[in-house]
């Protein structure tokens, strides 16, 4: 008896406390995600005189149209996934630069700067507006008969500048409005990161006449690399859902000859308009999913991560 | 702790610094959303009366609206004033409509507003989701009646969406421009609702510009020199010279092209592109290569600043609504220029819009929503306030004959025009052809899609190429060249 008892395990209450958040995870994430792959190998979509048609088998026509060429021989889907990714980058090299200077400010022992509480909350300040809201703003102030025409007319006395219109100044200020919203989350994050590191490493390198750059190249910059690749990763992520500012940006539309058009904006187009087309939309979710997968490796097998930990180690012994 | 509350404070600061900028700058350009109404808003307003109700009529009356317009009409004619009834008696007395006989029901009725914008298609969107969960909604959730406009109209009333509102004793009558009842009507000619506005719309000029331009502001002179797209080209030229814009918009011609077309947007299931279209598609072109006009939208802030007083276009086009409601920017004290209008026929005769009450399968309310469609179609005392107070033409043509020939009417807008005039002759030649479900988000994103080729960036082809992705994205069983 006494036996029995002692080998009671209570593990198993561990997994009935998990239970209740499986099932919802299943029942909310798992089917739909399982039933948006499901529907790409369908013929399934809404009509304007409220008929649904389908769903029927197509096998993988919904895939085998997301790639074809259209009349002007280029492939959509192609250029979409560009666009964002370009805007992306345009955004999030500069967002990782700038936050990794202002971490290196803000953790600085020879600076020490005063109100740090206070710069943080500035910083991360942006974060907090809406997207939607952040980018009415901007479409405002870069309208036609915005204050920044109005300025240049001003100044230049020249005809408003129709930044709309202009590819480069429609995708660079999409771009800018991405940076400045989450240029404030990552320096908090890389902030994180670089306190997180021994300080006895960084007296050491100071001990042993190391320069300021020195001791950035060999010892923060090496040991920051897994929140670094965190950062990218995350970023990644979100940037190719990318969605809310283009489309308030673009009005929709897409930019001029789409060159605004993210991915996202185009499932949008599918999926959340007038009418539904739960195949076309299931296919380019799963091509989504599959881009992101792949990007996300690739960020990892390119850092690194493993080898930036060895040198430090090194470094520091 | 000091630290936390300056940074607390700088917080507020600087939200309120973002805030208020958002609010200051669109200010700049207000009057602009004034009839898209960009925000989305739900709200309520509760009748004063709580004695018993009749069990038959629903507690709530559900109205879907893209803008609030006929929400003020309904509020301030229906809601608020009192008319003179005849009592089962016979005997006449004034009470407000709640309180007409066979009414009493509306008091204790909470009227619930759900207003979404036209544009982009939420507003479609968002009626769709309510009308198809209709069946399965609580009473009080149910959808009594929706506003639709002549670009979607035949999507509902071609569905069992809509009810034949005879089986609710609305009756189609001889006063209402024939148009109107045929755009309500399904293919087999039941009717589902009423239009409470009548919707020829004119060319609207500058006196002072025209007077400048074409040495007159007389409407029947400047008609003779505005009255075919070639005339209008010349003079467009002529603006363009004394430093004029013709229109404030590239897309200000459209309606008048799109309402002249001789073949429809969708035909057989496939996109059909009319000679007219590609008429309207050139002469843009040209507008704005020419600089005759700007590249903005109908409902641009560019185009809209334009309606001040220091604006330099000569020409819009609009029904009644459109200067009255939607010209806000012109009627501003300090900045508009008030009473320099004019209106005249224009190089082709068109109608834009107007707005259909429907009354919704399944509603609880049947008795209410058809004492509405009454009052704003049938009752000669509302019709008559909306054409004195809300510069509105009704479709009550007795009501609009009335003022066409009083000598003493005229819109102090218009520098004392009797528009009603104009527009009872225009009304008569509006028909409602080569209509599909499909046209409001084809006309509204065929000149957007167009710009990119107006503009130079890209090729005709390459435009019409963005255009028909659009379409196949959109209407999934529209085929496209």
């Amino acid at each position: 008896m006494g036996k029995k008892h002692k080998s009671i395990s209570y593990a198993k209450w561990g997994y009935i406390f998990i239970i209740p958040f499986f099932v919802v995870y299943a029942v909310c994430t798992l089917v739909p995600l399982f039933s948006t792959f499901l529907y790409s190998f369908f013929d399934y979509y809404t009509t304007m005189d409220f008929r649904t048609i389908g769903p029927n088998f197509v096998g993988l026509q919904n895939y085998i149209d997301m790639f074809t060429p259209d009349r002007t021989g280029a492939i959509d889907l192609f250029n979409y996934t560009g666009n964002t990714l370009l805007m992306w980058v345009m955004g999030a090299v500069p967002q990782v630069l700038f936050a990794l200077i202002l971490a290196l400010i803000f953790t600085g022992i020879r600076l020490r700067i005063k109100g740090q509480g206070f710069f943080k909350t500035v910083i991360y300040m942006p974060n907090l507006i809406m997207a939607s809201a952040f980018s009415m703003l901007f479409f405002t102030l870069f309208s036609p008969v915005g204050p920044v025409n109005q300025l240049l007319t001003m100044f230049t006395g020249a005809e408003p500048f129709l930044f709309f219109s202009d590819i480069w100044a429609t995708r660079s200020i999409i771009a800018f409005i991405n940076f400045l919203m989450w240029f404030g989350n990552t320096t908090i994050l890389l902030m994180a990161g670089i306190m997180g590191i021994d300080q006895s490493l960084f007296e050491a390198s100071s001990i042993d006449g190391a320069t300021s750059k020195q001791t950035f190249f060999k010892i923060t910059l090496p040991l920051l690399v897994p929140i670094i690749v965190y950062v990218l990763v995350t970023a990644l992520i979100g940037g190719l859902q990318m969605y809310d500012v283009p489309q308030i940006m673009t009005n929709g539309k897409g930019g001029v000859d789409m060159t605004a058009q993210t991915l996202v904006m185009q499932l949008n187009r599918m999926i959340g308009g007038v009418t539904k087309n739960y195949g076309k939309a299931g296919a380019l979710s799963a091509y989504i999913f599959i881009v992101t997968g792949a990007l996300s490796v690739l960020v990892f097998k390119v850092t690194g991560n493993s080898g930036g930990k060895k040198k430090a180690k090194k470094g520091g012994k | 702790m000091k630290k936390r509350i300056l940074a607390a404070v700088l917080a507020t600061a600087s939200i309120l610094g973002t805030v208020a900028g958002c609010d200051s700058t669109p200010a700049t350009s207000s009057g602009n959303t004034e009839s898209k109404n960009d925000t989305s808003s739900t709200t309520e307003s509760k009748d004063e009366g709580k004695e018993d109700e009749k069990k038959e009529e629903g507690k709530v009356l559900n109205i879907y609206a893209w803008n609030d317009e006929f929400k003020g009409f309904f509020e301030k004619y229906y809601q608020g004033l009192e008319y003179e009834f005849e009592l089962p008696d016979g005997t006449k007395e004034k009470r407000k409509f709640d309180k007409a006989p066979g009414l009493e029901t509306l008091k204790g009725v909470t009227v619930k507003w759900t207003i979404n914008p036209s544009d982009g298609g939420v507003y479609q969107q968002k009626l769709d989701t309510a009308l198809q969960a209709q069946s399965g909604a609580a009473a009080d959730d149910k959808v009594d009646m929706f506003l639709a406009e002549a670009d979607y109209i035949l999507k509902y009333t071609n569905s069992d969406f809509t009810m034949d509102v005879s089986t609710i004793g609305v009756k189609t009558l001889d006063t209402q421009y024939n148009y109107t009842v045929q755009a309500a009507s399904d293919a087999d000619g039941k009717v589902k609702g009423v239009s409470f506005q009548c919707c020829p719309s004119a060319l609207i000029y500058r006196r002072s510009i025209a007077k400048d331009v074409l040495g007159t502001d007389d409407p029947a002179e400047v008609q003779k020199k505005l009255g075919s797209w070639e005339d209008f080209d010349k003079v467009a030229a002529q603006a363009k010279e004394k430093g004029y814009y013709m229109t404030g918009s590239y897309v200000e011609t459209f309606r008048t092209f799109s309402n002249n077309v001789s073949s429809a947007w969708v035909v057989n299931g496939a996109l059909n592109i009319d000679k007219a279209i590609e008429d309207w598609t050139t002469q843009a072109d040209t507008y704005l290569d020419k600089e005759y006009t700007l590249a903005d939208g109908v409902w641009g802030d560019q185009k809209n600043k334009q309606m001040f007083k220091d604006g330099k276009t000569m020409c819009f086009f609009g029904p009644a609504w459109y200067f009255n409601f939607s010209m806000k920017n012109a009627q501003d004290k300090e900045k508009g220029c008030y009473g320099d209008w004019a209106i005249t026929t224009g190089p082709q005769e068109h109608f834009w819009g107007g707005t259909w009450i429907l009354a919704a399968t399944g509603t609880d309310n049947g008795t209410i929503v058809a004492d509405i469609m009454k009052a704003f179609t049938e009752n000669e005392d509302v019709c008559s306030k909306l054409v004195e107070e809300q510069k509105q033409f009704t479709n009550n043509m007795k009501v609009n004959q009335k003022y066409a020939t009083d000598p003493n009417f005229g819109n102090a807008f218009l520098g004392g025009q009797n528009d009603i005039a104009l527009f009872v002759e225009l009304a008569k030649n509006i028909k409602f052809e080569y209509k599909t479900k499909y046209d409001q988000l084809l006309s509204e994103k065929y000149p957007e899609y167009m710009l990119d080729y107006f503009q130079d960036k890209i090729s005709k082809e390459e435009a019409l190429a963005n255009f028909y992705k659009f379409v196949n994205d959109t209407y999934a069983d529209v085929k496209t060249p």
